[in-house]
Parts: structure tokens; C-alpha cells; sequence
């Protein structure tokens, strides 16, 4: 157990200087989104509520951690094409170490995001600044964990050129059904259904009900918690069948 | 001379392809044994399920006594390998990458900075300790694979095509090292490069479409084909002396 511990740590702090060190991920995974966030507020704030940091910041939180799959994903298929976890796998390490690795390794990085953000967004609104953003930052961590999965998923299916397409979907599908960048009442009841049940506008609805404040505390945060657990569940498992089968077939 | 490996009937199937046929083999303790075969031929197939990577379709072979099928995990704490992919991390240091592969081993703090050490004067590693890998010459760049192979201290090493892409002088370079590990550990090599295994090997196996043609040491391959040289004898034997 305690060299088990030992290798998740050895691990985890490799993928993190791995991810950190690549000038890309910090522009999409912080200064992207980030420049959204400003931008988007500074121009459409007095338009549309959609637009009130309020709204905006943790709906920029959970859109910044569908990036995530794409870096965690990328990360896993390098790994893969470049033989470097085949050859980890002579050594004593399991499969469940190295998936454990790749998600813990990405959780300071949703922190890092989910500070900033609502930081900036803080400057912008100062009501931002309450108990509610210390349990929304919280709760970012618990909604990463299904892009974290995702992104696990598509590193272990897909290779270094392919997943950068692949993920693109993940992020889109966060961009349209978040229901984040647009109102929903043009939309029609069937589109709506279908976005209550998909995990996007539940882990966005969790975090911006967390920072407006919460009514009815089943359906703006039970709910959709169940529902974004039971995606992340379902996708843990997939991808870890899926990882421990691939590895199996090198 | 007492025996590392005995391969025993091992054999890999893959969907059509019989990537390893039946393959029967001892390999000594100590010695440099150098796997030759074109491409496909199943050497590195041969590799993986040596190093528990891969499972064998059937048969078995045993590592100083432990069963590949069966003592995975013994058998993990005795060797290591050198891909020929070069896997390292890449974002990482020179000194970064000791450093995982060392604590990934589970050695103490005092025994990471011996393995370090270790690894700077046998590869000349210290010139180069902070540089990111991705950042090192191939050359650089194989000889810190070869280098995460010898931390844990195999007692078998398997060095997979260590030399491939690598300039002339490069793989001189490499050599030398390899050269350097002989008698130290038994090494299993496969190459390309037929003056490579001429100029390291003890004993030489060639494969062909996963069958092993020959098994023996340079003069046997020269008398069996009645050639000077490694290259002219794996062409004879593998092209059945049709070129």
C-alpha cells in the first residue's frame, strides 16, 4: 500500500511538470479563458444576465476544465506513442496507479483555474466574494472529475495527432450545451431535455447555482450533482477497462 | 555456464499472424545475446513476452527460474528494458528523469543520489543533467534510455534496436557503454545493424517469420555459411542463399 502511495505520487508529479511545462496548456487551460472571461463581461455584460460575472465566471470555470480532457488525453497518447508507458509497465507500477496519477495530476491545475477565475470575476463583481465561491471552488474539483475521465478516455483510444480533433468535440460539446454562452429560451423544449439529461449544463448549472445561491437545494444542486457523478462514474470505468486492455495488447 | 532465459515452445499468435513460431532458446548468464531478423521477423515480439509485457499465445520461458506465465511480478524486480521508441519523459530534466525512474524502482533518497551518480559517470550524463530531454540529441537522448534501464540494477537487460537513427559516432558511443555492461548482466539486444551485433555479441539468434534459423557465435555463423562477416552470413541464412 505505502509503495503503492509512493509510485501514485512519483507519477502524479512527473505528469504535472509534463503538463505545466508545455506552454500551450497554459495558455488554453488560464490565458484563454481567462481573456474570455474579461472579454466577453466587458462587452456583453450590460446585455444579456448570461453575461454577469455572476453567471459568467463559474460558467468559464467549468468550460476551462473541458479543456482539461484534451491535456490529460494528450498526455496519455504521447505517453502511449512514445513507448513510455509501455516500458513503465516493466516496472512495478499497476494501471490503477497510472490513472490515478493522470487525474490527481490535473486537480491543482482545476484549483489554480477555479481561483483565478473567480478572482478576476471578483474584480469585476465584488459579490463574488462569499462563502458560496469557497464551495464553488470545491465543487469545480468534483465536476473535473468528468472531464478528467473523458479525457483519460479519449487518451487511451485515441493517438498524439487524432485527439486533438477528438477532444475539440468535448469542448464544443461543453460551448453549446452548457447553455453558458447563449439564452435558453429561444431553444426548443426537446433541445433542453436533451442538455438536462448530457453532463455539460448540469456541471455548469452546479457551479453558477453555488455562486447565485441555492433555492431549492435538490434540483439546483442535488440533481444535477447525481447526474454529473454518474457520467463521471460511467466514464471512469470505461476508461480504465479500456486502459488496462490497451496496455494488455501492446 | 548457468542459464538466464529458457525460452520453451514460446509462441505469439496474432489474429492471422504467427508472430513467434514455437520458439525454443537458452540464454547464459552474463553473455550478450543479439536477436537478428528483418522486419516482422519477431524479435521484439519475442522481447515483450520476455518482459512480461506480452503474453505468449503458448509455451513459457523462464527467467532465472521464474515462469513469465506465472511470476510476473518476480520476474519485473530482475530486469529492465530499453525500447526502441525512446521512452523517456520528455519534459523532464536528465536529472528529473533518474530521478522518477529511481523513486518509480523505490529506492531511498540516499540510493537515488548513488543511481545518479552511478548514471553520471557510466554515460557522461553530468554535461547534460539539466537539460529537458526533448531538448538532448537522439544520441543524448539514448543513451539516458539505456541509463533509466540500469537503475534498478537488472540482472537482465533487454536492449530493443538501442542504436536505431543514431549517427556513426553516436552509436560508437553507445557501443562502448554496451560494451562496458558485458559480464555485468546478461543482455539481450536486437538490431538492424549488422556490425553492430558482429562487434557486441556473444552468441547471435537470427529469426525469420518468428522461426529461429540459427543460434551460435560468429565463427559457427561463418563456418555455417561459409562468410566473413555477420551481414553476408544473415543474408545467406535468411534469404535461404537466394541473394
Amino acid at each position: 500500500m505505502k509503495e503503492s502511495l509512493s509510485r501514485i505520487v512519483t507519477l502524479t508529479k512527473r505528469n504535472i511538470k509534463e503538463i505545466l511545462r508545455d506552454p500551450l496548456s497554459l495558455i488554453f487551460t488560464l490565458g484563454m479563458p481567462l481573456f474570455m472571461e474579461i472579454l466577453f463581461y466587458l462587452i456583453f455584460h450590460n446585455m444579456t444576465s448570461q453575461f454577469e460575472m455572476k453567471y459568467l465566471a463559474p460558467g468559464i470555470v467549468v468550460f476551462a476544465e473541458s479543456f482539461l480532457s484534451l491535456f490529460v488525453g494528450l498526455l496519455i497518447a504521447i505517453d502511449r506513442s512514445t513507448s513510455f508507458l509501455t516500458r513503465l509497465y516493466v516496472s512495478k507500477a499497476k494501471s490503477y496507479e497510472f490513472i490515478f496519477s493522470y487525474a490527481l495530476s490535473i486537480i491543482p491545475i482545476v484549483f489554480i483555474q477555479s481561483i483565478l477565475f473567480f478572482i478576476v470575476g471578483g474584480i469585476f463583481d465584488t459579490s463574488l466574494f462569499s462563502i458560496n465561491m469557497i464551495l464553488a471552488i470545491l465543487l469545480s474539483l468534483v465536476t473535473s472529475l468528468f472531464y478528467i475521465a473523458i479525457g483519460i478516455l479519449l487518451g487511451t483510444l485515441c493517438n498524439e495527432k487524432s485527439i486533438g480533433g477528438v477532444s475539440s468535440i468535448v469542448i464544443a460539446g461543453q460551448s453549446v450545451l452548457s447553455g453558458m454562452w447563449f439564452p435558453l429560451e429561444g431553444l426548443s423544449e426537446g433541445m433542453i431535455t436533451i442538455m438536462n439529461v448530457l453532463p455539460f449544463r448540469n456541471a455548469t448549472k452546479i457551479i453558477q447555482n453555488t455562486i447565485v445561491g441555492i433555492n431549492d437545494t435538490f434540483n439546483d444542486l442535488v440533481l444535477p450533482l447525481i447526474i454529473v457523478l454518474a457520467y463521471t462514474v460511467a466514464a471512469f470505468i470505461i476508461a480504465i477497462v479500456l486502459f488496462r486492455k490497451k496496455m494488455k495488447s501492446i | 555456464m548457468k542459464t538466464a532465459i529458457k525460452i520453451n515452445n514460446l509462441r505469439k499468435e496474432y489474429k492471422d499472424i504467427i508472430a513467434v513460431d514455437d520458439l525454443n532458446l537458452e540464454i547464459y548468464e552474463g553473455e550478450l545475446f543479439s536477436l537478428l531478423g528483418v522486419n516482422g521477423a519477431g524479435k521484439t515480439t519475442t522481447i515483450k513476452m520476455l518482459s512480461t509485457l506480452v503474453k505468449p499465445t503458448s509455451g513459457d520461458a523462464y527467467i532465472f527460474d521464474y515462469s513469465i506465465l506465472k511470476d510476473e511480478e518476480k520476474i519485473k524486480e530482475i530486469i529492465d528494458i530499453s525500447m526502441q521508441e525512446t521512452a523517456i519523459a520528455r519534459k523532464l530534466t536528465v536529472d528529473e528523469n533518474i530521478e522518477f525512474y529511481a523513486r518509480l524502482s523505490g529506492q531511498s533518497n540516499e540510493e537515488i543520489n548513488e543511481s545518479k551518480k552511478r548514471m553520471y559517470e557510466a554515460f557522461g550524463l553530468d554535461k547534460v543533467s539539466n537539460k529537458q530531454a526533448s531538448k538532448l540529441s537522439g544520441g543524448w537522448q539514448r543513451k539516458l534510455s539505456i541509463a533509466l534501464a540500469l537503475i534498478s540494477n537488472p540482472k537482465i537487460l533487454f536492449l530493443d534496436e538501442p542504436t536505431l537513427g543514431l549517427d556513426v559516432i553516436a552509436r560508437r558511443e553507445l557501443w562502448k557503454i554496451i560494451n562496458e555492461l558485458k559480464g555485468k548482466m546478461t543482455i539481450i539486444l536486437t538490431t538492424h545493424y549488422m556490425e553492430e551485433a558482429e562487434a557486441l555479441s556473444d552468441r547471435i539468434g537470427i529469426m525469420k517469420d518468428g522461426k529461429l534459423l540459427f543460434i551460435g557465435n560468429k565463427e559457427e555463423l561463418f563456418k555455417k555459411t561459409n562468410k566473413t562477416n555477420v551481414e553476408d552470413s544473415f543474408i545467406e541464412i535468411v534469404s535461404g542463399g537466394n541473394l
